[in-house]
């Protein structure tokens, strides 16, 4: 395995005009209890300073005259005694709001906080949150508060990621589970996964697995990965006193919770794998009703939550989504602070690689889901993917390098953990050679890389 | 000034008042503050000089640490502000302090004359008109106590070379003011995965035992240790966060219940004595008897006419002329001549107020006529101003490492330890309280539990603890990772229903601020207002200032492999604020002396995968070689962590990132064992003494 230097990786991303565009800021008086809400693009930035006051970032409090950069952001500062910020840069659009949901967040927190000190103190299990509703309804925002609350209460809260579209902690197309117990990264969402140097922010240790669809699809991959989280993140729990105590949450894509006829099986599947106690449901009244009706009065009794959509949640476009997740992307390899990570570029054999994709059968939607009380696995073993060779199919795409070998069955592969991502930069077909960007130096993987079908290809990654 | 720069002033104010010690992750959160607040540098720095000119002697030091911190670190426009009132700052302080301290503060000028270590700018810390000003003044002062030292040697007994026997046995050789050469800019001391550093600490003084006395009188002593105590007591009651006064304290009742229940011999009584007066001076009438320090080493015989220019203070007799005078107005002591009546006492801040124009350069000795000196005792120190302030003056021979050899791993105290021979012919060797623990365990109902001997002088003595952290840190040793929020008196009823969720409950809202009212001003996290919750934040600030590594880039930092399933499932998360001898600690536990990775080895494993297995984290396989040290086959630059073994460098790379520790001794494949090892808890370091 060679380093190519050639690859050029000084040209990261052409990079926006990211500058704020006047130097000026101004200020913006905050009475208790309300919020500031601002988009920004990612050709933008927008500051923030707290200059007096109390405030708080989706449940993580601003540090005084610290000057916090947003950039391709959507959010709101929200203040429980009144601020003055100091903002800088351009806003795609900011207003005040009087009206939030914070209060009906902060009540979710305290009454899980009462069950995390009962489990506490009986040394039993906190509890198992799971978070849904359709899409931009708040889920994500919801579920950071509450990680934020639970982290600064002193508890070490999992939270589960299981939305392919939006990773946490790592890629899109990715699910992930990580325990927090630091503060959460105001600016990088949730925080960054160990890198090699100092962070500004402590690190966070995810679990990652690789989906890499786009939807919830019915059977094959989606349920028996939740079913391996599951087993993972307990196991953890179990021996964990902090995180067993603390409990988790998950967070979902709204995908799962449309259905079928009132019928929500990834929804279920999750309930059940997890032994959730407690759903929160945004904004949908019909998921609510549906749902409690279902387990409100189970003989389990999990508790059914109903919370009202932020007027602040924004429709994100399908634009937007796709910059945020190659912005994941790029932060993964190149890191996201000034500082900025070195990743490496390599060039390996077709023979050195071993990549399956997962077959085009498995990964629609639509597929008729045949339940035949088999292992969640319509599809039987060695049938969910398909060994590739490198062509310029899989450029621009992100290979998953999982810790099972080759030759294992496609149920382990599929089941296993990630320890990291490549990038397929090019192929040369005639030589048969790729050229590949990797995070860090080292030989090419022997183990199987998966290559997803999501997230979306990534151009122009490197330079 | 805009009321702004009052309130920053007023709190950086507020924050160096607590400063009162070299505690480096306060110095940091200082030079934070500082580097945040640069627009209002002008307030700030006036206050940080006032502060420095009018602190106690005893904190001046401390916030030296920090002016020279902020001016190293963050440069102007500090050092613009700081400059202008330099010579005045440091004189004013320079006048006020104990020998220890001016060494110290003569090693930082030194370094102010130099660029920044590693630094872009060559330019000097501060313009060198600025510190040769305050040079000028400096050797004209020495050259003033040259003389009158020199004077006093006419008059002195013979100087006899007390301290060398009296150290003889320690493995430890004495400090010396060599040390203060050191550059204290943090960023040439810090290397990433280093923690808890100190500040470099002034000089102890020379330990008091030396010389054998007459019999002690037990009443006396208890008194003694009675005093003690109280003024302990008092200084813990102002900063009863500080876990070395904690100990310190209750290894002083212990002493006190041992010398009330058991019967010492006379010679364990006279190094009890000696040792508590170590910690705490009695006042200035006491006896002056106790040979504080040798004689310079190039003595300066009678004959000799006094020179002029600057003898190098390493070791020569004490330069505080305010303990000086204090000596010599007190009586003289029963058993020395009588010094002849004392001339008028010069005192400093006269003898600096004669030199404040630093151009003139004619030293003035004459109106000082030489005081003399009753014998080779010189010094009494002055009792410290306030009981909070009292430094401990811990012994320069490490007696911690000395303990060692009675306490050795696991074993019980010898039977029979034989004391250091006396030698009649020599200046006597006083055992030390460890080994007169160690003979009175045996001797009486002996209160302390096993290692307690090492602990008790370790806290007597304000070193770090070696060896016994579940006692050395009660503090640590609660479960300090699991607080749950404490209620401000406020009942959470909240129920998990969808109509609760919609009640207001603001009162609820001070568990999640006011609650934990001492807040992080660099990432915001917030901290309980007690002892831990500082302490806490004293680990968490420090966390930060490591972080600051403005070379990260250089080094082409990356992202790191995630965990396998099975390591995170085994994982515990780190809280950066908890004290590094926990399970998962952060790599580079305090003051660790680490082995170097690419010199650490493991044998080569019999089990065939593993001995196949290349290194998981670059994949690289190992290539065995002989070792000498092993006796064996070896791997070098190997480590095994969990049942694996990687390469010890691209481990401690990849746990750097992932703030794991390296294990410090991998199942036991490294020869040897060391006192390395044994990791003074953290949250006492920051504040040893
Ligand atoms: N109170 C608020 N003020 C301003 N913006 C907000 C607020 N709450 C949420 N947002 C923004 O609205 C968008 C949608 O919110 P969020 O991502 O939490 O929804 P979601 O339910 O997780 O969406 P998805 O279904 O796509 O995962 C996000 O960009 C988020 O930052
Ligand atoms: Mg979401
Ligand atoms: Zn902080
Ligand atoms: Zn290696």
């Amino acid at each position: 395995m060679i380093a190519l230097p050639g690859l050029n990786l000084g040209a990261q991303a052409p990079e926006p005009l990211n500058a704020p565009t006047t130097s000026a800021t101004r200020t913006q008086e905050l009475s208790a209890n309300t919020e500031y809400r601002f988009e920004v693009s990612f050709a933008r930035s927008l500051t923030i300073k707290l200059v007096t006051g109390t405030a708080e970032y989706f449940g993580t409090e601003l540090a005084p005259a610290t000057t916090y950069t947003f950039s391709g952001a959507k959010g709101a500062v929200f203040t429980w005694h009144g601020c003055r910020l100091e903002i800088g840069g351009e806003a795609e659009s900011e207003y005040v709001a009087e009206e939030t949901q914070m209060m009906s967040a902060a009540n979710a927190h305290f009454a899980l906080e009462a069950l995390r000190e009962r489990a506490h103190q009986m040394r039993d299990a906190g509890p198992r949150v799971l978070v849904v509703g359709p899409e931009n309804a708040g889920k994500t925002s919801l579920v950071k508060t509450l990680a934020a609350y639970a982290v600064k209460s002193g508890q070490q809260p999992t939270v589960v990621n299981l939305d392919p579209r939006q990773g946490m902690l790592s890629v899109p197309g990715s699910f992930t589970a990580a325990a927090f117990s630091s503060i959460l990264d105001i600016e990088e969402g949730w925080g960054s996964s160990p890198i090699s140097g100092p962070s500004p922010t402590p690190v966070k240790m995810p679990l990652v697995y690789h989906y890499g669809l786009r939807d919830a699809e019915e059977g094959t991959v989606f349920r028996p990965l939740v079913t391996r989280m599951a087993l993972a993140v307990t196991s953890r729990l179990e021996d964990d006193p902090a995180s067993k105590s603390a409990g988790f949450v998950i967070d979902t894509p709204g995908a799962v919770a449309q259905g079928r006829a009132g019928v929500y099986e990834n929804i279920e599947h999750i309930i059940s794998e997890f032994s959730v106690t407690t759903i929160l449901v945004l904004g949908s009244e019909r998921l609510y009703s549906d749902l409690s009706r279902k387990y409100s009065n189970s003989a389990d009794a999990i508790a059914v939550i109903r919370l009202d959509k932020s007027g602040g949640c924004v429709d994100r476009s399908d634009t937007y989504m796709k910059a945020l997740r190659h912005a994941q992307i790029r932060a993964y390899f190149f890191g996201n602070s000034e500082a900025g990570l070195a990743p490496h570029s390599q060039s390996a054999g077709f023979e050195e690689l071993s990549i399956f994709r997962v077959k085009e059968e498995c990964a629609g939607s639509d597929m008729q889901f045949n339940d035949g009380g088999d292992a969640y696995g319509g599809a039987a073993e060695d049938t969910i993917y398909e060994r590739v060779t490198p062509s310029s199919e899989i450029v621009n795409k992100l290979l998953a390098i999982t810790t099972a070998a080759p030759t294992e069955g496609h149920a382990a592969i599929r089941d296993a953990s990630v320890r990291g991502y490549l990038y397929v930069a090019e192929v040369d077909e005639g030589k048969k050679r790729v050229k590949l960007l990797a995070p860090q130096p080292g030989r090419v993987p022997s183990t199987a890389v998966v290559c997803g079908r999501w997230p979306e290809d990534v151009a122009s990654l490197v330079g | 000034m805009s009321s702004i720069s009052d309130e920053v002033a007023a709190d950086f104010k507020d924050a160096l008042q607590d400063l009162k010690v070299n505690s480096r992750p306060e110095i940091s959160n200082l030079t934070l503050i500082a580097k945040e607040n640069t627009e209002h540098a002008q307030a700030i720095s006036t206050v940080l000089e006032n502060h420095i000119r009018t602190a106690r002697p005893e904190w001046r030091l401390p916030s030296l640490y920090v002016l020279d911190s902020i001016v190293k670190n963050i440069g102007t426009p500090y050092t613009v502000y700081l400059g202008r009132g330099l010579y005045k700052t440091f004189m004013e302080a320079y006048s006020k302090v104990d020998q220890p301290t001016r060494k110290a503060m003569e090693g930082l000028l030194r370094t102010w004359k130099q660029p920044v270590p590693e630094s872009m700018d060559s330019r000097p810390v501060f313009p060198l008109e600025m510190t040769s000003d305050i040079e000028n003044a400096l050797n004209k002062m020495r050259s003033v106590q040259a003389q009158m030292q020199s004077q006093r040697q006419v008059h002195a007994l013979p100087a006899r070379p007390v301290i060398a026997a009296a150290w003889r046995n320690t493995p430890t050789p004495p400090q010396n003011g060599a040390q203060f050469g050191v550059p204290v800019d943090p960023r040439a001391r810090q290397v990433p995965g280093q923690q808890f550093e100190q500040y470099p600490q002034p000089t102890p003084t020379p330990d008091q035992f030396g010389q054998l006395m007459g019999s002690v009188d037990l009443n006396e002593l208890k008194e003694e240790v009675g005093k003690l105590i109280a003024t302990t007591q008092q200084a813990f009651a102002l900063n009863y966060s500080d876990p070395s006064l904690q100990q310190k304290l209750n290894a002083l009742l212990q002493l006190k219940r041992m010398l009330d229940t058991q019967t010492l011999p006379p010679q364990q009584l006279e190094a009890v004595r000696n040792q508590i007066r170590a910690l705490a001076p009695p006042p200035a009438p006491t006896p002056v008897q106790m040979p504080a320090f040798v004689a310079p080493p190039i003595v300066q015989t009678p004959q000799q006419p006094p020179t002029l220019t600057f003898q190098p203070p390493a070791a020569a007799a004490p330069m505080n002329l305010a303990q000086m005078l204090a000596n010599f107005q007190s009586p003289p002591a029963v058993t020395n001549p009588s010094p002849a009546p004392a001339p008028a006492a010069p005192n400093l801040a006269d003898l600096i107020a004669r030199m404040t124009t630093p151009q003139s350069s004619a030293p003035n000795p004459a109106p000082f006529y030489p005081p003399s000196f009753p014998g080779p005792s010189a010094s009494t120190p002055v009792p410290a101003p306030a009981p909070a302030a009292t430094p401990v003056v811990a012994p320069p021979n490490n007696l911690a490492q000395l303990l060692s050899s009675f306490n050795k791993p696991s074993a019980a105290p010898p039977a029979a330890p034989t004391p250091p021979p006396f030698n009649p012919a020599l200046p006597p060797h006083i055992p030390n309280l460890s080994q007169l623990l160690a003979h009175a365990q045996p001797m009486g109902p002996a209160p302390p539990p096993p290692n307690n001997a090492s602990w008790l002088l370790n806290a007597l003595s304000g070193l770090p603890n070696a060896g016994t952290p579940s006692i050395a840190t009660p503090i640590g040793s609660e479960s300090m990772t699991r607080q749950s929020s404490a209620p401000v008196n406020v009942q959470n009823d909240v129920e998990l229903t969808t109509a609760s969720m919609k009640q207001p409950r603001l009162h609820l809202i001070s568990r999640l601020y006011d609650a934990k009212p001492n807040i992080c001003t660099t990432c915001g996290r917030r901290f309980d207002a007690t002892p831990q919750g500082r302490e806490k934040k004293a680990r968490h600030m420090d966390w930060h200032f490591k972080m600051k590594d403005p070379d990260a880039a250089k080094r082409g930092v990356h992202r790191s492999w995630y965990f396998t399933e099975k390591e995170w499932i085994e994982y515990r998360e780190v809280d950066e604020t908890a004290p590094d001898d926990t399970a998962n600690g952060p790599s580079g536990a305090a003051g660790r002396v680490k082995k170097q990775a690419k010199d650490r080895y493991v044998l080569v494993p019999q089990d065939v995968t593993l001995a196949h297995a290349p290194c998981p984290i670059c994949q690289e396989k190992f290539e065995p070689q002989w070792s000498k040290d092993a006796n064996d086959f070896v791997w070098m630059d190997a480590i095994k962590v969990g049942g694996k073994i990687y390469h010890a460098t691209c481990w401690e790379e990849y746990s750097k990132g992932a703030g794991i520790a390296t294990p410090s001794t991998p199942d036991s494949v490294l020869g040897k064992r060391t006192a390395e090892t044994s990791t003074p808890a953290s949250g006492k370091k920051l504040r040893a003494y």
